[in-house]
């Protein structure tokens, strides 16, 4: 399996005998494997040239580039190979046809719901009280097909987050005040994990979108005018409470992260250097997690998962077959 | 599968064999010890470093070694003086 790279070291990454190097600013040099490297991902400040750019563009390999608060601030997307110019006519006639817009962008929600009452429900078992909250978001869920505009659908996808969110205080044993989510700037320990997992869950569906002949910037649920790849927003909706929800939900009840391992900023939080390493460390773990695909019959990683997500849309793009948004069945 | 290679170049003879396989190894494998790589490779990555490297050793002067397990797992690995970890994605 090719890995993913996480640049923290201040320095010069080049390209050095048709490889990478790594030589960072007190000296050290560290050479990467070209032929393993899935994507990189730079925390630290990096000078880069074209002749490292250009090995990259050969290599297919994406990279992501993170300022000093851990904030996404884009990508190096090398140049598209795989083009197809069919899918691309299909994925705009789907976003232009009011009908087959809504049909996928209720897909993606109600995606996301069945993953959250996954969720909820093996929370449910193990003594937690959530019993109303799986009952209200069951009957949001049925309102998903009365909705007739883009917007009532997000409306009802925020409903169901907020409800969720409400719920960690309950999930997590541990007594942090966590009411609702926050953004700009991420007020406490949740919240700041919860803005670093999904952009990080955000990159890595940029880098699997990369490998297939989607276009990232046409999306369905999320508006595709928003600057961004709001393609990898709609499908982050379908693998949230799976791999970052949950991943925050054990990092707590498992005790592996604590208020020593932030630091305070003016109005946020931020992750130590140290901790912020070691908890990357994990998530790249989870994210090699595998289990066995159903309709597959063979073993998967959670990262692959996403991956086949894309295709299945694909083919609900050319009218092969029905999308049907991933849910967790173990 | 998770691999160790290890080369011995005749140098007596000037060439730079030892120079092209070391870059080429570069690619796939991490360098730990001189002229000593170790690294993850999938089967597809393996028979191209393997024809890559091919086509400079000399199979009269030069000896290039491959162990290979199934898993990293099935290999322990002991440092017998600092331990270092060259093999990490976190940089």
């Amino acid at each position: 399996m090719q890995n993913s790279y996480y640049l923290f070291s201040n320095g010069e990454l080049k390209r050095k005998d048709n490889t990478l190097r790594l030589s960072t600013e007190d000296g050290t040099i560290s050479d990467i494997p070209i032929e393993k490297v899935y994507d990189i991902y730079v925390f630290g400040e990096l000078n880069i040239n074209t002749a490292l750019l250009n090995l990259l563009s050969k290599y297919k390999i994406a990279v992501h580039f993170f300022n000093y608060y851990e904030h996404y601030i884009g990508t190096y997307y090398p140049k598209e190979s795989n083009l197809s110019g069919a899918l691309l006519v299909n994925q705009i006639q789907h976003y232009e046809i009011l009908n087959k817009r809504l049909k996928l962008a209720k897909l993606f929600v109600s995606g996301s719901a069945d993953n959250i009452l996954r969720n909820l429900k093996y929370y449910n078992t193990r003594g937690k009280e959530l019993d109303n909250s799986i009952q209200e978001i069951s009957e949001l869920m049925t309102q998903l097909s009365y909705m007739d505009s883009i917007s009532s659908v997000m409306g009802i996808e925020g409903n169901i987050r907020k409800n969720y969110y409400e719920q960690w205080q309950i999930i997590i044993n541990k007594d942090i005040e966590f009411e609702k989510r926050v953004k700009r700037p991420p007020d406490n320990m949740i919240n700041s994990l919860i803005s670093l997992f999904n952009s990080l869950l955000y990159n890595k569906i940029i880098t699997e979108i990369y490998k297939t002949q989607l276009t990232p910037t046409i999306s369905y649920l999320h508006e595709p005018f928003v600057k961004r790849f709001s393609l990898a927003l709609d499908i982050s909706e379908v693998f949230k409470p799976l791999i970052v929800d949950r991943f925050i939900f054990s990092l707590f009840n498992k005790n592996m992260i604590d208020e020593s391992d932030f630091e305070k900023q003016t109005n946020s939080l931020k992750l130590k250097e140290s901790s912020f390493k070691r908890i990357l460390k994990l998530f790249d773990d989870r994210l090699k997690t595998t289990i066995t695909h159903r309709t597959l019959n063979r073993i998967v990683s959670y990262r692959y998962l996403i991956r086949l997500e894309l295709y299945k849309l694909i083919k609900h793009l050319i009218g092969e077959k029905e999308y049907d948004p991933f849910k967790i069945w173990w | 599968m998770y691999i160790i290679l290890v080369y011995d170049i005749n140098t007596e003879q000037k060439s730079n064999v030892a120079n092209r396989v070391f870059k080429i190894c570069k690619k796939y494998l991490v360098h730990i010890q001189n002229s000593v790589f170790e690294g993850e490779l999938n089967e597809s990555q393996f028979i191209n470093l393997k024809n890559e490297i091919k086509k400079y050793l000399r199979k009269d002067l030069d000896s290039c070694i491959v162990f290979y397990s199934r898993n990293e797992k099935w290999l322990n690995k002991e440092f017998i003086t600092e331990p270092k970890d060259d093999t990490s994605c976190f940089l």
